[in-house]
Formats: C-alpha cells, structure tokens, sequence
C-alpha cells in the first residue's frame, strides 16, 4: 500500500471577471434575451464580454503528499495559494484536474472559523471542534488540554464578546491547535496573539509537525518558520508550480528569484533615463557583499549601493541622498554625500551599509539629488526594492525579531565578579 | 479505470471540476450529526440570550399573534370557523403556519447568511439547512403543548366536545410534511438568492402572499367553488384541513387531495436536495 495521502492531478481554478456572479437577475435574464433570442451583440455586452477576462487561479498543478509529511507552500501574494488549500479542504471545486484524498481533513483558513460572538468560550470550543470534524468524545477528552492551553480557564462561561481580541485568538488557535485531523491545512496562522503566545504556538506547531501520522500543509511569508518547520516545499507563482522538493532548496530559489531583476537597473537611452532637464539617473544598482551572486540577502549580508547620473549643467555644487524606506512606508535612514561642484557629464557615487545592521523585512531604496546643499533637483522614489531575510543562530525563538535595525552592538553578559558594592 | 483500481488503493474523497447529481454521501452527514445537534441548541441560545423573558418568547409569539387573528378576522370581518371556537381554530393555523413561514425564511437565505461558514471550512452543506429544520421542528413541538393547555381549558371550563379521530395518527406524518415543502422552496430559493440579490426582496412579500392561498385564517369550505382550484393547488391545503380536522373535528379534505400533497411534497424535497447539492459546491465562488 502507497502511503500517498493526497494526489493532486492537473488541478486548474479559473475565475471570470466581468461575465458572471454579477448577481442581478435583471442582468442574467436581459443577457440572455439579447444574445440567445435575438441573436444580437448588443454593443454594451460586447464591451462587457471583452471586458471579462479570466484568471487562472491554479494551472495544471500536480503533485503527491505522502503521510507524515509536513509541506510549507510559499509564493507571492496572489499566486493561489489559498486556492490551493481552499479546494484541498474541499471548500471549492477545481475548474479542471482532480485532488484526492485519504484520512480526514482539518482545515484552519482563518482562526476563530465558526466562532460567535453571543456564546460562551465553551460552546465555542464545541462547536468549532465538531466544524473542524472532531466528534463529542474527542472534544471532551481534549477540553482541559485546550482551555489550559489558551490561558483563559476564568472566562470560558463567558460569551466571546467580551473577550479582549487576544484571548479570543488565543483560545481560537487552541482549538485548531488540539484538534486531530490525519491532515491539517493551516494558512498564515502564526500571526497571533502576543510574543509569548506566537512562541507557544510555534512550539505546538512543532509538536505536531514531529508526530509521524500527522501530515500537514503550511502556507506562510515567514520563510525562516516554513525552513524550519517543514521537510518539503512547493512555490506557486501565477498559478502554476515553479518549484516542488525539499524545503530547503525551495525557499533558497523562491527568497533569490525575489531579488534577481530588482536589484539592478540601468538606462542606456539618456533621453528615457528616469530624471530631468539638469540630472538623469543612469544606472542605480544594489550590489550584495556575498560570495554567490544568486544568494539570499539576509541579516548578515553588507549591502553596497552605485548609482551614476548624467549631470547636463556645468559647475553646479551637487550631492546625493539616500533614502532607506521600509514597507511600512517609514524612513531607515537619510545619508547624504558630500557636496562636490560638478561639471557637464557623469557623476558617480556609491554606499556601502554594512552588515548585522538591518534587520529583516522588505526595504526600497530612493535617490535625490540636491543643488547647493538645500534646492532638491530630482527625487527618484523607490528606485531598488529588496527583501532582507532572516537568519539566526543560538537562538529558539523564531517569531518576528523586533526592531527597525537589527546592529549587533558589543554586549557583555556573565556573572558580576566585580566587588560587590551592595549591602554587603 | 478498472486496471488501475488494482494496482491503486482507496481513496477516502475526491475533489474533482464536476458535482455529479449522485454525489451523496449518508455516511458523511452522519458522521456530521454532532455539529447538526449543536447548530441547533446554538439557535436555541442565541435567540433567547440577554431576552427577559427568555424561551416563553416561543409561546409568547403565537399568543400575540392570536390575540391580533381573533379580533381582526374572529371579531371584526367575521370569518366563520364553524361550531369551533375562534380562539382554537385560528391558534391552530397560526402555529402551523408560523412552523411553514419560519422555517422557509430560515433556510431561503442561507448562503448569504452562512457564507462566513461555508467559504472557510468543510462539512456537509446540508447539515445547516437541516438544523433550521430541526430548531423549528423543536419550536413546534414546545408550541404545541400551549395548543393542548389552550385545549384543556376548553374542554373543561367551556366544554367544547372533544372528537378524538383515527385522524390524530396523521398529524405527525402531516407536520414532517408541512415541513417538509417548506424546507424544499426554502432550498430552492437559497440558491436562487444568492445568483439573484434581487430575489431577497420579493422572498418575504411572497411567502406573506402565500398565506392567502393556504387555509390558514379560514376554512376551505369558506371560498367559493370559482377559485377554490387556486387553494386546492396548494399542496398545503390538504395538509392544513387535515391537521384541523384531527384536532378540532372540522376541515374537508379528500383523500386524493392528501395523495396528491405527499407526493407533490416528497417529490419537491428530493428534488430540491439533489440540487442543493449538486449547486452548493459551485456557489461558494458566486456568493
């Protein structure tokens, strides 16, 4: 007997834009008046029809999970991900291809599925856990387990309503937690409750990736957990499966393929060149200070930054400026180069941001070029966006690392062996 | 296919681009039947949380609503309910109809309402509509003992005759039934709701409407032979004139009437579960 617990063959999802699930009756019956009976392109249909295009949510994906097998499932925003696991669950129907499957399915899309807000923390718990397909038995022998877990035993005759937002997702997690499907589909679920409790839950995650007869699939942006947590990896792009193996090798060729194309740009065309009548920026390039040139930039990468621009006025007194913006939207940092007088032609200039310095995250890079220290000539916004992935080492914790900047600074730590000055 | 059956293993569930009309699974709903139970004490709960007066709002609502028929069509138009007092007759009605109505604007808009489920998780789409039925099967069963305490005043202290029939036997099998159709137009339009949005305004001025072609605040025997097809028709009527003919002695039905009903209604049920299931994997990605 093959131990293979899903079998996903040729799976596509299409979605029509434009055409149908415009929900007004008026609109289905007018439509197919127009087009059935009278046999007329109505020129507002016509418009409509080209208007309606159609999304591959999925395209031809194919693959087998073996029992006991964790997966983590990686891909840009949009890439169907959460298609995938939503026809896996069974919520949805794939357009084409099949998925079949052995042993129950939990999933956990969104914590706290099922929950309502006018009943009690235990009703909840039932209810949830018989949605998520556990029977009466299992849930009562797993109760103690769940409500100690979340932390929240005083207020589990309350109504949810009155919870604080962190006990509620808390004790929603508890429950998904503890329940004990053959295979668990979890979708971005770490992002909850505080620090201690994203610990808590890592831990559990990791409970359950270590039982041999758990098989699960994980669907997450914290590449360091997914690295972490899963064996094998699959990374969706536009629907299709770019890359499936062990997870390692997949999240290294999804972290890189990030940054490749983004990290350079040059204009051979001065006249197309991003810039204006007195400056146009040439080439603005972002260059990682590590061996492999397809690496990963984490933490630990030094960062150099070259940029050239053609300067069209003579003896001007010209700097530059970076600006450093996270995808929050707030300023790093602002350097800025000494102001030189410059002649008609080429100018250079070029950074370097060491490494230990920035802490994980999505970052951009602007460029400005100012006259006489103070008259702004042209501000080429988000110019290079990169990605700085996490690495760590003697340490357990792998929830969000805090902090703008990420410096490792001299840091003492032992015990005192200095005289003691207290009250001896 | 039949090769590979050999050399593959078994497979607990497939997920494929088509819901076949066949695509049922008993073993499966059953196995959902703790969370059918719980849906419904959830209703229980939730109607009556933070209420005063808590689950007498179930008697409550129909004795309102008696008090409004026996004045309004009893006393003022003066509907003839024959040698049955008013009072009975109209709080026979009432009831019933009030488990038709409930139970059909219970289920008419359950993708819309029950989106939050179903778009997030898997289980049997039918195990909800299936607990509206049982919550308001349970209303009217709570329901029925005021009828009986209403009966027993009757009987005793106005001493209306009491006509036991062998007709009492068929109250049950008629209730299932009136249920029955009404969890049938209520799945019906649960999918015609959530392709159409315009549908959820005409639901409730049509169920109101129906109330006049169905027995509820007068007897069959009261409309003219001119249109009476148009209530005959209604395969509650049967149903209706039964249930008081049990009770109270009074209503006129035939036998064929009462045929016609149960297989017109056993027919729509079937018929409206297998769509309901074949639709309800599809809708997900319209609602």
């Amino acid at each position: 007997m093959s131990n293979v617990v899903i079998d996903a063959s040729g799976v596509s999802k299409v979605y029509r834009l434009g055409v149908t699930g415009t929900g007004s009756f008026r609109q289905d019956v007018k439509r197919w008046w127009n087009t059935k009976l009278l046999k007329q392109e109505n020129p507002f249909f016509q418009a409509e029809q080209a208007k309606a295009s159609e999304i591959w949510a999925l395209q031809d994906v194919s693959f087998q999970i073996k029992r006991g097998e964790v997966w983590g499932i990686v891909g840009d925003n949009g890439a169907g991900k959460s298609t995938l696991l939503k026809i896996i669950s069974r919520i949805i129907q794939p357009t084409a291809g099949r998925v079949r499957g052995k042993g129950t399915v939990g999933s956990l899309l969104e914590v706290g599925t099922g929950f309502h807000p006018e009943l009690t923390g235990r009703e909840n718990i039932f209810i949830s856990g018989h949605l998520l397909g556990m029977n009466k038995a299992q849930i009562r022998e797993k109760f103690e387990e769940i409500v100690s877990f979340s932390g929240i035993e005083q207020f589990i005759d309350t109504p949810v309503k009155r919870y604080s937002s962190g006990m509620y997702v808390r004790l929603a997690f508890s429950v998904a937690a503890h329940l004990e499907p053959d295979i668990l589909i979890m979708d971005e679920v770490l992002a909850v409750g505080d620090i201690a409790f994203q610990k808590k839950c890592l831990d559990k995650m990791q409970q359950l990736a270590n039982d041999s007869h758990r098989t699960i699939l994980f669907v997450s942006h914290n590449m360091q957990a997914v690295h972490h947590l899963c064996q094998q990896a699959m990374w969706l792009q536009r629907g299709k499966l770019v890359s499936i193996g062990p997870a390692t090798e997949v999240v290294n060729s999804y972290v890189g393929s990030l940054q490749q194309n983004k990290l350079r740009h040059r204009w051979l065309d001065a006249n197309t060149a991003p810039g204006n009548e007195y400056v146009r920026i040439l080439s603005f390039e972002l260059i990682p200070g590590m061996p492999a040139p397809e690496g990963v930039i984490d933490v630990r990468t030094p960062l150099t930054v070259r940029f050239c621009i053609q300067n069209n006025e003579a003896g001007v007194l010209l700097n530059a400026g970076l600006h450093l913006y996270n995808y929050a939207g707030e300023c790093v940092f602002d350097v800025a180069s000494p102001a030189v007088v410059c002649e008609e032609g080429m100018v250079k200039g070029e950074c370097h941001i060491p490494g230990h310095f920035l802490n994980d995250g999505a970052y951009y890079f602007s460029l400005i070029v100012v006259r006489d220290t103070s008259i702004p000539v042209y501000y080429y916004e988000g110019g290079i966006h990169f990605e700085v992935a996490d690495y760590r080492e003697n340490t357990a914790w792998f929830g969000k690392w805090k902090g703008a900047v990420r410096p490792q600074f001299p840091f003492s730590f032992g015990p005192d062996h200095s005289p003691s000055t207290g009250s001896g | 296919m039949a090769l590979s059956a050999g050399t593959n293993d078994h497979w607990d569930w497939e997920v494929g681009s088509r819901s076949t009309w066949g695509s049922w699974s008993f073993q499966e709903l059953w196995a959902y039947r703790h969370l059918l139970f719980r849906f419904i004490r959830r209703d229980f709960l939730l109607n009556y949380q933070q209420t005063i007066l808590g689950p007498l709002w179930i008697v409550l609502q129909p004795v309102l609503t008696l008090v409004v028929y026996v004045l309004v069509f009893g006393k003022w138009i003066g509907v003839s309910t024959g040698t049955v007092p008013p009072v009975l007759f109209f709080l026979c009605g009432i009831l019933l109809w009030g488990l038709c109505n409930d139970l059909f604007t219970g289920t008419a808009f359950i993708f819309t309402w029950y989106n939050y489920l179903y778009s997030k998780v898997y289980f049997p789409r039918l195990i909800i509509p299936f607990s509206i039925t049982g919550t308001h099967l349970a209303r009217f069963l709570i329901q029925l003992v005021l009828l009986l305490v209403v009966f027993v005043y009757y009987w005793f202290w106005r001493s209306q005759p009491v006509v036991l029939n062998v007709w009492l036997l068929f109250v049950p099998i008629a209730v299932l039934l009136v249920a029955a159709f009404s969890l049938s137009l209520g799945l019906l339009f649960s999918i015609l709701t959530a392709r159409y949005r315009d549908l959820s305004n005409i639901v409730h001025l049509g169920i109101r409407l129906f109330m006049f072609v169905t027995p509820v605040i007068y007897p069959l025997a009261l409309v003219p032979q001119g249109i009476r097809w148009l209530v005959t028709i209604n395969p509650l009527t049967a149903l209706f004139e039964v249930f008081r003919y049990a009770l109270l002695g009074q209503g006129s039905f035939t036998a064929g009437q009462l045929a016609y009903s149960s297989l017109s209604i056993i027919l729509m049920l079937v018929l409206s579960l297998v769509w309901f299931n074949k639709q309800s994997a599809r809708l997900i990605d319209v609602v």
